[in-house]
């Protein structure tokens, strides 16, 4: 099992080593081909959009409007994914305990947050509340209504990261539930308390597998965050939909704001697989 | 032996999965200080589950098990139950089947992981003894592999250093060998064998023959969730009194 290569290579005779040759040629001229292929595919696009004869110049003097919009849609993604995070580890907790009304507030929460469109839940958090608000304060619940009316973009990040904390409380119960139940055990033979142990053993392998479907959350977070455009905030999509109005010129601004959605979300998937390379430490390498 | 000082003391231990599955049929058991006990018997004759019960891995049906002095009834409805339980699972070292190491944590890592989240050490203060414990497993050179990269004899040598660090008064060992290649069970049996030679107690689940017979110094077969006899290893492999152990020492031997 652990020979030392030189010792191996003596024994391949020259035809196995014709053989692996090939079979490496062939690996490599696929990914030379499957990047030539998408370059190809690219320029396409391109070449399509220039014939449409796109007026690249006013996309060209509008793009600095439009990208100062990013700032809200980055604030609200940002803000609206961490606390989606801590949202639904809370949840999956919940999901997992032997609590019963711990786990009952768990599984309603999922259960009806995932049942209601994302578009009624954000004009919940910006239109209904304030009425809510009045309501309690009807009931004697003196200056509430003050606390429960939310601007434009708190009820935007609100809103996205209540809802995604309720699809990602299921991914984080399932990553939490994929770990060996030795894992668990080991943990507790050592003496580790319930706490200790999630903390220690079981999330940190948990977050392993839990991070691609979660960096895929955010990645449609950063698209739906768009949303919040309809409470009037001056986002990307909301800039562009606008622009493209005024000058009947919707096709070009579109096009401008898909393209740096697309930019950023190529970043977006980068920086997932960074992470992902990084977490894999500590498991066995293709050589293994 | 006996007039030494008791390490575990079981009183008519029961364990009940489900509504009928009668694993562990009122098992005493008394093990001294120092002693070394291997348990024999068929599979599913409730070996592991007895080991499991000792360190409440398994929450006992009815009985008592007593460990260096802290004793729990099953089922007690007292406020110091759950402390009591990590009392006794700090006094106790154990070793699974599947080495369980943590995959994300080094060799060391995983060592030093009971001193420092259990009993609040530092990972400089930490390090030392731990380092000292790879050592003695002979595993100095693996130190900062992670356990995918270590083979299942290192994997269980590492899982046997990572129980030790706790400092613990017993080890229990549950089919420590059966998970690995035949030329990888000897490193492994060793460790055990330095273990007990150094005064552990220790209570194994083991079908290895040399451990049971050469290092054991009592050896007990169970059968249906109770014994079939105990005694001293060269008595029991040689001439044992009952049938069913003749039966089953056939099978192994």
């Amino acid at each position: 099992m652990n020979e030392p290569s030189s010792d191996v290579k003596r024994g391949i005779p020259p035809e196995a080593l014709e053989v692996m040759k090939r079979i490496d040629a062939r690996r490599r001229h696929f990914s030379r081909n499957l990047k030539i292929s998408l370059a190809g595919m690219v320029v396409l696009l391109g070449v399509g959009l220039v014939v449409l004869g796109l007026d690249f110049k006013f996309m060209g003097k509008w793009l600095g409007f439009i990208l100062t919009g990013l700032g809200f849609t980055l604030l609200v993604s940002i803000l609206a994914i961490s606390l989606a995070c801590v949202f639904s580890v809370i949840g999956a907790l919940g999901r997992l305990s032997r609590n019963p009304i711990f786990n009952a507030m768990a599984t309603l929460y999922v259960s009806l947050i995932r049942g209601t469109p994302l578009l009624v839940q954000v004009y919940m958090w910006y239109l209904a509340l304030p009425q809510i608000g009045g309501a309690l304060q009807d009931l004697g619940l003196v200056g509430i209504q003050k606390y429960l009316t939310l601007p434009a973009i708190p009820a935007g990040i609100m809103a996205l990261a209540v809802c995604y904390g309720a699809y990602m409380t299921e991914t984080v119960r399932a990553g939490i539930q994929s770990i060996k139940i030795g894992q668990t055990e080991a943990a507790k033979a050592l003496g580790m308390t319930g706490g200790q142990t999630m903390r220690r053993v079981i999330f940190p392998q948990a977050l392993r597998v839990i991070i691609p479907p979660v960096s895929n959350e955010f990645i449609a977070m950063v698209k739906d965050s768009s949303l919040v455009s309809l409470m009037g905030v001056w986002e990307l999509s909301f800039r562009a939909i606008k622009i493209g109005r005024r000058y009947f010129q919707s096709l070009e601004m579109l096009i401008l704001v898909a393209v740096i959605y697309w930019v950023m979300c190529i970043i977006l998937q980068t920086i997932q697989e960074k992470i992902e390379k990084h977490m894999a430490r500590g498991e066995r390498g293709e050589h293994g | 032996m006996n007039n030494s000082k008791v390490m575990v003391k079981i009183r008519n231990l029961h364990k009940v999965f489900g509504k009928d599955l009668h694993v562990l049929d009122g098992i005493d058991m008394d093990v001294h200080v120092g002693e070394v006990v291997s348990i024999l018997g068929p599979s599913g004759s409730g070996k592991s589950t007895l080991l499991r019960c000792i360190n409440f891995l398994e929450e006992p049906t009815a009985g008592t098990i007593e460990v260096d002095g802290v004793a729990i009834k099953a089922g007690e409805k007292s406020s110091d139950h759950a402390a009591k339980i990590l009392d006794i699972r700090k006094k106790t070292g154990m070793c699974f089947q599947s080495f369980n190491l943590f995959p994300h944590m080094t060799a060391i890592g995983n060592v030093m992981e009971g001193p420092v989240t259990v009993l609040g050490q530092s990972r400089k203060e930490a390090t030392p003894y731990a380092e000292e414990l790879l050592d003695w497993v002979g595993l100095s050179d693996k130190r900062d592999e992670y356990p995918s990269r270590l083979s299942g004899g290192q994997q269980q040598r590492v899982a046997i250093a990572r129980s030790l660090a706790m400092k613990p008064k017993i080890m229990l060992f549950d089919e420590p060998t059966s998970a690995l290649d035949p030329e990888l069970v000897g490193e492994v049996v060793d460790v055990m064998e330095r273990l007990a030679k150094e005064g552990m107690t220790i209570i194994a689940v083991t079908h290895e023959m040399h451990f049971a017979r050469d290092v054991s110094s009592r050896v007990f077969i169970m059968d249906g969730g109770n014994w079939v006899e105990e005694g001293l290893p060269e008595e029991m492999f040689t001439n044992p009194r009952e049938e069913r152990s003749k039966q089953f020492l056939a099978h192994i031997l």
